[in-house]
């Protein structure tokens, strides 16, 4: 009997584990404290969405303050507040510059350690990562759970400190010193300042990762199926194999960073302190200095460069499984992207200065990372050119997951595009800090990366529930979506070119009263483009109505939805197709041996348009490398 | 369900889960002590300040370094142990490892404390002065001990706290001193919390200034609904006047009020700060980090204003073991000075009897020693000689110094035992006469004074962070290392080859803790 015979039909049959000796556990083991990486992974998604909603609400109230400099935040804003809250933090019901900076800096990190990152490494990774190599589970599973609580503590800690006397951190999601370090001083206890708050969180999520990260790679190189070669793993688990590298070796230069920053605040070091340095409240400060700001950059971009990788790849890594599925051809350079995420995840390493370029580092080191930041765009190339032209004589089928995998690669395109003019030193003088930054790196993170995730999440979402989600709700969540999203981030390029400063609170307005003064360019120049602003917020607060459709598919499409036909809906190849809808814990039900490579679409020899990696070759086909079973423990 | 190859290697791979992990988590730790090691590398080349070089006591560090790499030894033992199966000796060496770990962390500690009990202060001309601090006579804190003699003394007469800000600890302490001194704290202006009137006279209590602290909280809340609603009218009302269709906000902004007439009867009051006469005006102490001081006004972090003069608050040295110039000398040549002279300008040299005597001490030693070295080490071709005394040795007048200039010995050649190269100088058998001079300096000479701590300056603050996270490593590793020890004994019987595996991965961590230490104590220790 063929490996997918034995997986047609358990659907019908109870499925017990290896051992026979069956027990059920209970609901908190099962749904709260569960070492199941499919759980685990569950959790982390749905963790990360919420954590993702609550920085667009950040970002929303920011986008008020930006359009409506003068205007009170409207009721439909403002009630998540409480009274005192607004008193503290409003004024006259206006958003003041402390409260946007402090929501700016939680925007941003929120948004990227607390939504992406666990979306992607954690909710995607934990879930697919070990069905696609055929594994049993993550390779310490204990650890795989520690990893999830850790992070939901470093994110509690960080949203608690909205609710702290000094407020949340507010000194940007860069938390750049010396500012960091003084700011919220007249708290008395340290350890209570959100900006103190900030970095205790930010260890709790680096150790997270640190301990997902060693899972994920013992997981990947000891637990693969038999058969299982390094070539024939699926482009996803490369994908994840290098963000797990990333993150064990970029995260830990931040966590010294955030201990020296740390050290600095509480114990009143001079880490990134230099000697003389002035405040507006108490002049000459009285600490021994001798610090350097500059080391915190280096050190803060160490983490930073290769962190946009960590939030890119397992973007990568969904539209790669997408496309192949929907377009039913082989993945076009499949060793190429493989050798291409390796070299991307070697040189993210190597290209963390540019964004420094306005630092003074002089330009001897400014030139060496101009070379290598270049020299990076050549794999990313290759990452998007090999999915483009994946497409090319497909038979595309428009299935939700590839609505949005289409729509990911000319978006992420204009973010890598618009990317370049910044690697120039000379360019970046003018750009560095302007919204043109923002436009750049949203477009690759929001409808770049995110469209990658809602398309895993349509794309797996029948694996996870045994139901599909629905297409009318997805065509009224990614239109809308598609359209805002640009309207949202394509004035931002141009702002930038005009020179808004993508710190400004009020949008520029207090550049307004100077446009009257003709002699004042910059002043006219602000004045041409500041309408812009209430096109861009527009934009992004219809875009936050019309993710409603995306939630109520979600949590529709669980007892709602249509129900999948078989174990394999999309006819796929890879190996969490073999696992029965949902999968049980311990995963496969049958002896999983992989035969072939992870993309065998419309094969010639054959009948079906697709050859899963479990399938057995035919005895009249000449056998490639027929896997030597390996001994299990 | 069972995981495959938890102890048992796989064969492709040649390791088992346990193994991988443990190599990713080091080269992660790796990353993370690199990040250190790199700072510590940037901090010192980007010094503006002289970095102090062998600051520490070498023997502590020394003996610890040995002790770790014994127990690196025996940690190895005892895996071998069991891999022979015998549990006996494992027991033995493993006991061993953890017993070195105890004496690391012991070591440390002693360290460390001397650390938090010496004192260093650099004055506004860059001189350093490093020692043991008076007691003020008569001057206690709230356990009884008399303070040390580096506080701010106020005569305060008005106390102004901020309602929302005040920390409790600090007013109580606040309470607890004027007590002492017999004099009371009391309420300025009647003031009206929840319609009850509380009249002036009252006496301060943190219950009283949390009633306050609602009350402010409550109208606050109120007057802000309030002002918004207005700031809403209004905005209404301009959009719709004639002649502003499609204009945007901030061509109407400056057309928007607050009508503040039509919400007044709906604002309540609000106490942003309390004002607290002090009869009769009493001196009161503060910690120096704690105070922005100032002639007749101080402020404190949390932003209590205080009036009053400030009375003289020296910093009073007791013991006095060391003074640098070595921070004099960096500046003095930056301006193009003569170093000797700028020292000679300093307030110390010019005001103090012996520091002056044992600065003209450290010359004579000077030349003594350039003699010896002459004498060591030759003249070069142009007649130079190939050794000079060293900047330390030439500007800094350590405890060694102190105690050989009294004993009449030349820099260099005093006796000290074992406990001093650990603790510092024994002062009392040390010093029947003024081995170690005395010293009261003017609060206003004081640039910056505190333990050595990492606020001291940047070496010790790198010096701290990382030993103190090594020696969390230290306590990591002893504690996994204990729990194989006492609780491996039932996995023994059943499954001595995991445990083996385990003690195996622990001892490669225990590896890298000991390896990190290897190079910690020559960069901060030696070099």
């Amino acid at each position: 009997m063929s490996a997918h015979a034995a997986t047609a039909d358990h659907s019908s049959h109870d499925h017990h584990d290896d051992h026979g000796h069956h027990h059920e556990p209970g609901f908190w083991s099962k749904y709260v404290f569960s070492t199941d990486h499919k759980m685990i992974g569950i959790q982390y998604g749905i963790t990360a969405m919420l954590f993702l909603l609550f920085g667009f609400y950040l970002m929303m109230v920011m986008r008020w303050s930006i359009a409506y400099p003068h205007e009170p935040l409207p009721g439909w804003m403002d009630w998540v507040f409480t009274d005192n809250w607004k008193a503290r933090w409003l004024q006259d019901g206006k958003v003041t510059g402390d409260t946007y900076n402090m929501f700016g800096a939680m925007h941003g990190t929120i948004m990227v350690f607390l939504g992406v990152v666990p979306l992607g490494f954690g909710a995607f990774g934990n879930y697919v990562t070990p069905l696609q190599i055929g594994a049993v589970d993550m390779a310490f599973p204990k650890l795989n759970m520690l990893s999830y609580w850790v992070y939901l503590l470093g994110g509690l800690i960080m949203i608690g400190s909205f609710f702290m006397e000094s407020g949340s951190a507010k000194s940007g999601w860069t938390n750049y010193s010396p500012l960091a370090g003084f700011a919220d001083g007249q708290i008395v206890n340290q350890w209570l300042a959100g900006q103190t708050q900030w970095l205790i969180g930010l260890v709790c999520l680096i150790t997270s990762s640190l301990l997902g990260s060693v899972n994920f790679v013992t997981t990947i190189i000891n637990l693969r199926a038999r058969g299982m070669t390094w070539m024939r793993l699926p482009f996803f688990v490369w994908a994840m194999l290098v963000t797990g590298f990333l993150l064990l070796l970029a995260f830990p230069p931040l966590e010294a960073a955030g201990i020296m920053q740390l050290v600095d605040r509480v114990f009143h070091s001079s880490f990134f302190l230099p000697s003389g340095l002035f405040t507006k409240s108490d002049g000459l400060v009285q600490i021994s200095g001798g610090g350097s700001p500059l080391l915190f950059q280096h050190l803060f971009w160490f983490l930073g460069h290769p962190e946009v990788y960590v939030l890119l790849l397992p973007a990568f890594a969904c539209v790669a499984e997408i496309i192949p599925a929907n377009t039913r051809r082989p993945m076009w350079g499949y060793k190429s992207m493989v050798y291409g995420v390796i070299v991307l995840g070697f040189l993210s390493f190597v290209v963390w200065a540019h964004h420094m370029y306005m630092t003074g580092m002089g330009p001897a080191i400014s030139t060496w990372f101009q070379i290598t930041t270049v020299l990076i765009s050549i794999p990313s190339v290759v990452l998007l050119t090999a999915l483009m032209i994946s497409l090319w004589g497909g038979s595309i089928r428009f299935t939700p997951p590839m609505i949005w995998a289409c729509a990911f690669i000319p978006m992420f395109g204009i973010g890598g595009l618009t990317g370049l003019p910044l690697a120039f030193n000379l360019a970046d003088l003018h750009l560095h800090d302007t919204y043109y930054v923002i436009g750049h790196f949203h477009y690759v993170v929001a409808p770049g990366i995110l469209f990658a995730f809602f398309g895993g999440v349509h794309h797996w979402y029948p694996k996870i529930t045994g139901r599909y989600m629905s297409k009318t709700l997805n065509h009224l969540h990614f239109w809308p979506t598609l359209i805002c999203m640009n309207t949202l981030f394509f004035p931002m390029l141009t702002q930038g070119m005009a020179g808004f400063h993508r710190r400004w609170y009020n949008g520029g307005d207090a550049y307004l009263a100077k446009a009257l003064d003709s002699a004042n360019v910059f002043g006219t120049t602000v004045r041409e483009h500041i309408d812009l602003n209430i096109l861009m917020s527009r934009s992004a607060w219809i875009m936050a109505l019309f993710q409603i459709p995306f939630i109520v598919n979600l949590i529709l499409s669980y007892v709602r939805g249509k129900k999948v036909e078989s174990d394999n809906p999309w006819n796929a190849t890879t190996l969490e197709w073999a696992t029965p809808t949902p999968p049980g814990h311990g995963n496969f039900t049958f002896d999983v041996a992989v035969y072939r490579g992870p993309y065998e679409y419309s094969q010639p020899d054959s009948d079906k348009d697709y050859t899963p990696q479990w399938e057995k070759p035919k005895t009249d086909a000449p056998v490639i490398a027929e896997p030597a079973p390996v001994a299990h423990h | 369900m069972e995981i495959p190859y938890i102890f048992t290697p796989r064969k492709d791979t040649g390791m088992c889960n346990s193994k991988i992990a443990i190599w990713l988590f080091l080269a992660s730790e790796v990353m993370l002590f690199g990040g250190f090691f790199s700072s510590y590398v940037y901090l010192r080349l980007g010094a503006d300040y002289p970095w102090p070089e062998r600051a520490l006591p070498v023997m502590p560090g020394l003996i610890n370094t040995f002790v770790l790499i014994f127990s690196s030894v025996t940690v190895v033992f005892a895996w071998v142990s069991l891999k022979l199966r015998k549990w006996g000796m494992f027991q033995i060496y493993m006991a061993i490892t953890v017993l070195c770990a105890a004496i690391f962390m012991g070591l440390k500690a002693i360290e460390y404390n001397v650390k938090f009990h010496h004192q260093a202060v650099r004055l506004s001309d860059y001189t350093i002065l490093e020692g043991h601090l008076d007691h003020i006579e008569g001057i206690t804190d709230k356990k009884g001990h008399e303070v040390e003699a580096d506080v701010i003394h106020v005569k305060v007469n008005k106390l102004t706290f901020s309602t929302v800000r005040f920390h409790k600890p600090w007013v109580e302490e606040m309470i607890r001193q004027a007590e002492v001194n017999k004099a009371t704290i009391t309420l300025g202006s009647p003031l009206k919390i929840e319609g009850q009137e509380v009249p002036s006279g009252t006496a301060l209590t943190v219950s009283l200034l949390n009633q306050i602290k609602k009350n402010h909280l409550a109208s606050r809340s109120n007057n802000a609904e309030v002002r918004t609603e207005a700031l809403r009218d209004a905005w209404v009302t301009e959009k719709a006047k004639v002649g502003n269709e499609g204009k945007q906000g901030w061509q109407m902004a400056s057309n928007v009020n607050i009508d503040m007439d039509a919400i007044a009867g709906q604002l309540k009051v609000e106490t942003s700060s309390i004002v607290f006469q002090v009869t009769p005006p009493t001196e009161l102490w503060f910690p120096q980090r704690d105070i922005k001081e100032g002639a007749t006004q101080s402020k404190l972090r949390d932003d209590t204003v205080i009036d009053g003069e400030m009375l003289e608050s020296p910093v009073a040295f007791h013991n006095l073991d060391a003074i640098d110039f070595r921070y004099v000398v960096m500046k003095a040549e930056e301006k193009g000075i003569d170093p000797e002279k700028a020292i000679e300008n300093t307030w110390l040299i010019k005001n103090n009897e012996e520091a002056r005597e044992a600065w003209e001490w450290n010359k004579e030693q000077m030349v003594i020693l350039q003699e010896e070295l002459t004498k060591g080490y030759g003249l070069d071709k142009n007649g130079k000689p190939n050794r000079e005394p060293t900047l330390t040795e030439r500007y800094r007048i350590g405890w060694q110094d102190f105690a050989a200039k009294a004993e009449k010995v030349n820099k260099g050649h005093e006796a000290f035992n074992m406990k001093e190269q650990f603790m510092g100088p024994n002062y009392e058998h040390r010093a029947p006469a003024h081995t170690f001079p005395h010293l009261h300096i003017p609060r206003e000479l004081v640039f910056l004074s505190g333990k050595f701590t990492p606020a001291w300056n940047t070496y010790y603050a790198i010096y701290f962070t990382m030993t103190f996270l090594h020696g969390l490593h230290v306590i990591g590793g002893a504690i996994v290392l204990s729990y194989y020890l006492f609780r491996g004994k039932k996995m023994y019987q059943t499954n001595p080859e995991w445990l083996a595996n385990r003690v195996e991965v622990g001892g490669l961590f225990w590896h890298f803790v000991d390896l990190v230490w290897i190079f910690l104590f020559p960069i901060l220790y030696l070099m």
